[in-house]
């Protein structure tokens, strides 16, 4: 036999053999594997050890302890066990077997309404609402002593089974604090019961005394280490009350007439939500429409450079008490120093804040950060 | 006889003919199936497939039966080759030819090798982390994992494509079957917030009691990617031992991520760590006397070695924020070889190691991540490419047959007018 025609028949028979592996790859099934793998380490912190602290990890949030609720509860209306992140739980059911859930939770969200509308119209299917005013279409309700807000939304499309639904939600804030009751069900069902969750909304009462609730919710809050609170020079005329939960320090002012301010300082990991969404729950304290993105923030928040280093960045809003339904003003500040931001409050009647506004700037500028570099 | 008819028709010039136009209007096709599909779907359907069923062009299907760019490649080797060797002849006269004609057959037979066997993968962690896998960048699995002993545990995936199929699955190492109720390519997480609870929960399992999930359309995007969603129902002998929600978005680092960022920007990053803490958190099921954790997580490619995140830095230039570097210092530990060094891994100066290339990919490091309290982490990609040298040594060949070619050419040309 020739070398040529040898190597000719080897070459087609390679052919052959390509062809099949080319078959055989595209009829390749997918299955499942059995295998031995290493066990995986637990994942790294997330919050970066801070310089000179030896690596040591932060503590754990602490819980913040809500006042315990009180209520009377309406006809046909069966209290339910609270779940996760709900204080209170009901079902309210019908005579024909209708029924809707009532929750109620609170939620550390201020001055964000509009988005909180766009969010509920979402879950009835209703396009977001482009007009800030959308807000204002709530009713007045009472909440307790308060007055809150009422949303009443309802979807255009069958949602439940052939009905559509519609959610009930009355709204309260109080401090840094919203709270949020909130009925869910056929619409028609729900629009029947709307006067059972006004009386229930009334019989509410707000024990503030620590909670004697079965279940307290928690809530995460910032750390209140000691270790946190900066060396300062406290003003004369300050003085120092025992720091609310969660806070590092709190200072009451006393001026002429009776008239009072507030000065509190609180500590959060990182960027303690953003720079944005704190101002605005400040504003949120005044009365204060929100700041729709970082260009309104930009007109409204000066900065100025501290003197052991980095920056305070500072605002100064006049609005009326969202507690007492007096005129007050804010002037608020945000220190970021080693990865954590430290949040000064000065709130209370407009003139005294203003006269303190000074003594204010210079008690932050006073501050010595722990691990600072 | 057929043999020789096939033979025929294998070895015909028309044949390449053929196949070269149906390669100009499958290109034609996929660039414009680009613009609707994306360049990755686009890729996947007309180029990275065997046979094409319908085209779909300005909207419009077209109900077309076309090779697809692996049957034509495959038939354009098989056409080259079989023509080659018909006419072959092992003369020094046609050396460069043989040469040359050997070397484009290369290229085409390595381009092919590299699209089915090349792979690329990802590692994403942080400083002082190990890793002893990287993941698919685009590909999901379902995983349960049983301790085995006290260093390793017993893995048992089904790889997504699996799941998409839906019906029962099952594996020999595993006392349940699975049985998928619903799949979804592409999918979207939503919290259960106490204001938006909408109708019952997918299940009152694990992530399902907290988290809504519901179908999204495709992405059409390099940038994005499509994360599965899937309801499972695992049943033991004895009967269903309940329904869960597995997903993506629960054991895929990048895109808890990006939820936690969003969350951050909702709710205040004290209670995004809390709600990505209800998403991750894991999910187990008991059965024969044993607890299988269970997540549909990235497909994971294990290495017989590991690497640990030293140190990861992002420098810029003074006074801008233009990065001026991304370098990440990594320690390669090999049980087997005993070899446990250190290299920096870092623009342009990619690891390579054990048959894969890790190439610096993304970092979160620098000042940005310092401020916000995260630990610096860095991203390799990791490629596989057993046929990476596949291009070079056919394009020497096909260099070195032409030069050969065209120099015995010169030669004889010379010579003959020579002796004129």
């Amino acid at each position: 036999m020739k070398c040529s025609s040898l190597v000719r028949q080897l070459a087609f028979r390679g052919i052959w053999l390509l062809l099949c592996v080319a078959l055989l790859s595209a009829c390749k099934r997918e299955n499942n594997q059995v295998y031995y793998a290493p066990k995986e380490t637990p994942p790294a912190q997330t919050v970066a050890p801070n310089p000179g602290d030896n690596g040591t990890p932060m503590a754990a949030p602490e819980a913040t302890t809500l006042p315990a609720l009180a209520w009377t509860l309406p006809d046909g209306w069966q209290e339910k066990p609270p779940g996760e992140m709900r204080a209170a739980s009901f079902s309210v059911t019908g005579k024909d077997g209708q029924s809707a859930d009532v929750s109620v939770i609170p939620l550390p969200i201020v001055g964000r309404d509009f988005e909180l509308v766009n969010m509920w119209r979402q879950q009835v299917q209703l396009p977001p609402a482009t007009d800030p005013d959308a807000v204002k279409q709530a009713e007045p309700v009472a909440i307790g002593t308060e007055q809150g807000r009422l949303f009443d939304l309802a979807s255009e499309q069958p949602m439940i089974g052939k009905s559509r639904e519609r959610i009930l939600v009355a709204m309260l804030t109080r401090g840094t604090m919203s709270w949020f009751f909130k009925m869910t069900g056929e619409e028609s069902f729900v629009a029947s019961q709307k006067p059972g969750l006004i009386q229930f909304l009334k019989s509410v009462s707000f024990n503030e005394s620590p909670a004697a609730s079965p279940q307290p919710l928690a809530i995460p809050e910032a750390p209140a280490e000691n270790s946190w609170k900066p060396a300062w020079t406290v003003p004369p005329d300050w003085q120092e009350m025992p720091p609310a939960e969660f806070l590092l320090a709190e200072y009451a002012i006393a001026g002429a007439n009776g008239a009072k301010a507030d000065v509190n300082v609180a500590m959060l990991n990182g960027e303690g939500g953003g720079l944005l969404p704190n101002v605005n729950r400040w504003r949120g304290q005044l009365g204060l429409e929100p700041l729709k993105n970082d260009i309104e923030l930009a007109h409204v928040v000066p900065e100025m450079d501290l003197p052991g280093g980095g920056h305070l960045t500072i605002v100064d809003f006049t609005g009326v008490d969202s507690k007492t339904g007096k005129p007050a003003r804010l002037v608020g500040a945000v220190v970021p120093q080693n990865g954590r931001t430290w949040f000064y409050k000065l709130m209370g009647d407009e003139q005294l804040v203003g006269q303190q506004k000074e003594a204010f700037v210079k008690f932050i500028q006073s501050a010595k950060y722990p691990n600072a570099p | 006889m057929l043999p020789d008819r096939l033979l025929k028709i294998f070895t015909s010039l028309r044949l390449t003919v053929v196949l070269l136009a149906f390669g100009i209007v499958l290109v034609f096709l996929g660039t414009l199936a680009q613009v609707d599909e994306g360049l990755y779907n686009a890729q996947a359907r007309y180029f990275r497939q065997w046979l094409i069923l319908g085209v779909d062009m300005f909207g419009w299907r077209v109900p077309l039966l076309l090779p697809g760019g692996y049957l034509i490649g495959t038939l354009l080797v098989i056409n080259l080759v079989a023509a080659h060797i018909r006419r072959f002849e092992l003369t020094t006269r046609k050396i460069g030819i043989q040469i040359a004609h050997a070397g484009v057959i290369l290229l085409l037979v390595g381009q092919l090798a590299t699209d089915m066997l090349a792979r690329e993968s990802q590692i994403r962690f942080s400083e002082g982390e190990s890793r002893w896998y990287s993941e698919s960048a685009r590909n999901y699995e379902l995983a349960f994992t049983t301790g085995a002993d006290s260093n390793r545990e017993q893995v048992i995936t089904f790889p997504d494509t699996l799941l998409a199929r839906g019906g029962e699955i099952q594996s020999a190492s595993l006392p349940f079957v699975i049985r998928m109720k619903s799949f979804w390519k592409n999918s979207e997480p939503a919290f259960r917030a106490p204001m938006m609870q909408n109708g019952p929960p997918l299940t009152t399992n694990g992530v399902g009691a907290n988290f809504d999930f519901s179908a999204r359309p495709d992405v059409k995007t390099m940038d994005d990617k499509n994360v599965p969603t899937a309801l499972i129902e695992i049943a033991g002998p004895d009967g269903s031992l309940g329904g869960w929600v597995v997903s993506g978005w629960t054991a895929d680092d990048a895109m808890t991520e990006a939820v936690k960022e969003s969350y951050v920007q909702q709710a205040g990053a004290q209670m995004a760590e809390k709600i990505i803490g209800q998403l991750t958190a894991p999910q187990s099921v008991e059965a024969g006397g044993k607890k299988f954790a269970f997540a549909l997580r990235p497909i994971r490619f294990y290495d017989p070695f590991s690497l640990t995140l030293l140190n990861a830095t992002h420098t810029v230039y003074p006074g801008t924020d233009i990065p001026k570097d991304f370098r990440s210092r990594v320690r390669i530990d090999n049980p087997q070889t005993g070899e446990n060094r250190e290299v920096e891994i870092y623009m342009n100066n990619p690891l390579r190691y054990a048959g894969l290339t890790f190439y610096q990919y993304q970092m979160d490091a620098g000042e940005a991540a310092r401020q916000a309290g995260r630990v610096p982490s860095s991203v390799l990609q990791v490629v596989r490419n057993p046929g990476w040298l596949t291009p070079y040594v056919g394009c020497a060949m096909v260099a070195i047959g032409l030069v050969i070619q065209f120099t015995m050419h010169l030669v004889g040309f010379i010579s003959k007018r020579s002796t004129k």
